[in-house]
């Protein structure tokens, strides 16, 4: 089966300031898969390459048959690819169903808007319940059931999604896991994390970042055992 | 006295709000203040004047197709003058204020310094409630403007378009990740905010004649009243442009018509020391 996401040796630049070396990283249909890494490392910049909000100076993003290099974020979007960012941003003044159809927008996505939306408010009956209320009001843990039932609204094959358990307690992200663990394989999943226990124990392998550098990469259930990985990042 | 002062001031408040929504739309989304604004807005006075006037078109007929070619102006001046400056808004804000200039020049060296009136849609005068006569063209243009906002707000509540404005003014680059293609969506707006300026001055036109330099103090009134209102939030433009107005009017019948510009520098102080971010913005966007 050919990889869905194929990044190839990728330099990337913010501004003057190189945050990336030579990444490369595949993904195949159906897999979970996770970035590790401290602050800083460069993993909000990696999915900045793959929505296209940064340009790679060098190197090649192939996604489902597509060269992504140089398109702009929103053909990125259209082609199925969703991101729940860093910091969740939903658009607070407007209602909770108001931010669900905007992730609908892709053309692709705009027919089935009411199928879909059954199907995201069955996964977070919250969001049904609170379908009328602007986004503003609601908790920090809700609101990240919201980014990511927006992303999910586009009918996405790869979902990414950004430092999940930021700002939130235990036990909301531990639910929240357990509902993106129900999704299924048609979407594949690419998660960026700090909270390295979480992601280890939801994804099958994992790549870890640091200083804009792959360093090491692996089966989660190898990596959770790995005893440097174990002191630098679970306090072990 | 008071009833023919609330009249004008519901009138030239309509009016204010109008060509303030324009300006709001524009600034909300792409953080681009249009100096041109009332420029726009007497061209289309301009245009009705030219068609309907001049050349005799149906004067409903005239008055689209003036708004309609303010628009395509306006999707021009942005890709041709604020397409190129994204990134610095210090070069849209001098080329936008050059445009304007270059406007009124042209205005006065094709039109000449002469009033120019666009024919009136309705003859005569109404009695209002049985307390004064009242020209029934402006209650016409009350009319037409108040519509015209309520049709704008439906478009914002209930359509797609109206959805993506909305997104877009809180979180562009989150637009952009749900799909928006925010190149075109710029292109629109600013089209839509000249649009909105072209629609005020048809409205008005017949009442306030157009002359080159006629747009100046609607402009300024219209970014006072985004100022008064809160930045980007359109419910402010509708409550400040009618606040503004109705001070304007009650304060030149009952205290000195020589101060009616002061007004609403007073109110919009007044307000700014008790809410800096405008009546309905919100403390940090």
């Amino acid at each position: 089966m050919p990889a869905l996401l194929e990044v190839s040796h990728i330099d990337l630049y913010r501004g003057e300031t190189q945050v990336l070396w030579d990444i490369s990283l595949a993904l195949d249909p159906g897999e979970r898969v996770a970035i590790l890494g401290s602050n800083g490392a460069g993993k909000s910049s990696f999915l900045a390459a793959v929505t296209a909000a940064l340009t790679p100076v060098r190197g090649e993003i192939r996604f489902n048959g597509h060269c992504l290099v140089g398109n702009r974020p929103h053909e990125v979007t259209g082609l199925g690819i969703a991101l729940v960012p860093e910091g969740r941003r939903v658009y607070k003044d407007m209602s909770v169903r108001e931010n669900l159809e905007m992730g609908a927008f892709p053309k692709s996505a705009r027919g089935r808007l009411k199928e879909t939306l059954e199907r995201v408010m069955g996964l977070f009956p919250i969001l049904g319940q609170r379908k009328g209320q602007p986004a503003g009001t609601l908790s920090g843990g809700e609101q990240q059931m919201l980014a990511i039932g927006r992303a999910l609204m586009s009918r996405p094959k790869l979902l990414l999604v950004d430092e999940l358990s930021l700002g939130l307690a235990p036990l909301i992200t531990k639910s929240i896991y357990r509902t993106l663990a129900e999704l299924g394989t048609d979407i594949t999943i690419l998660l960026v994390e700090q909270n390295v226990e979480q992601a280890l124990n939801f994804s099958r392998r994992a790549y870890i970042l640091e200083s804009g550098r792959m360093t090491r990469s692996g089966n989660s259930a190898d990596l959770m055992q790995d005893a440097d990985i174990r002191r630098a990042y679970l306090g072990m | 006295m008071f009833a023919i002062s609330l009249m004008n001031g519901l009138v030239m408040g309509v009016i204010y709000a109008l060509a303030a929504l324009g300006v709001s739309l524009v600034v909300g989304i792409m953080n681009v203040v249009n100096f041109a604004h009332g420029e726009l807005y007497i061209l289309a006075g301009y245009f009705s004047y030219l068609f309907a006037s001049a050349l005799g078109v149906n004067f409903v007929l005239a008055m689209v197709i003036a708004v309609g070619l303010v628009f395509f102006l306006g999707l021009l001046i942005e890709y041709l003058l604020i397409r190129p400056t994204y990134g610095n808004d210090m070069y849209s804000l001098i080329l936008t204020f050059i445009l304007s200039i270059v406007l009124q020049n042209a205005y006065l060296l094709i039109f000449g310094p002469y009033p120019n009136k666009p024919p009136l849609w309705v003859q005569g005068a109404t009695d209002v409630f049985g307390l004064f006569l009242y020209g029934n063209q402006r209650l016409a243009a009350l009319a037409a403007g108040a519509a015209l906002i309520a049709v704008i707000f439906v478009i914002i509540k209930k359509t797609w378009f109206g959805r993506i404005i909305r997104a877009a003014s809180q979180d562009r680059e989150m637009a952009e990740l749900n799909g928006v293609n925010t190149t075109r969506l710029n292109m629109l707006s600013f089209g839509l905010g000249c649009a909105l300026a072209a629609a005020a001055g048809v409205i008005l036109a017949p009442v306030f004649p157009v002359t080159p330099t006629a747009g100046v103090p609607v402009a300024l009134t219209a970014f006072v009243v985004v100022v008064l209102g809160g930045m980007g939030s359109l419910w402010g433009c509708v409550v400040g442009g009618l606040t503004l107005g109705l001070v304007e009017n009650f304060g030149a019948a009952f205290i000195s018509s020589g101060y009616k510009n002061v007004f609403g520098f007073m109110i919009l102080i007044l307000v700014l020391l008790v809410r800096p971010s405008g009546l309905f913005g919100r403390a940090k966007i």
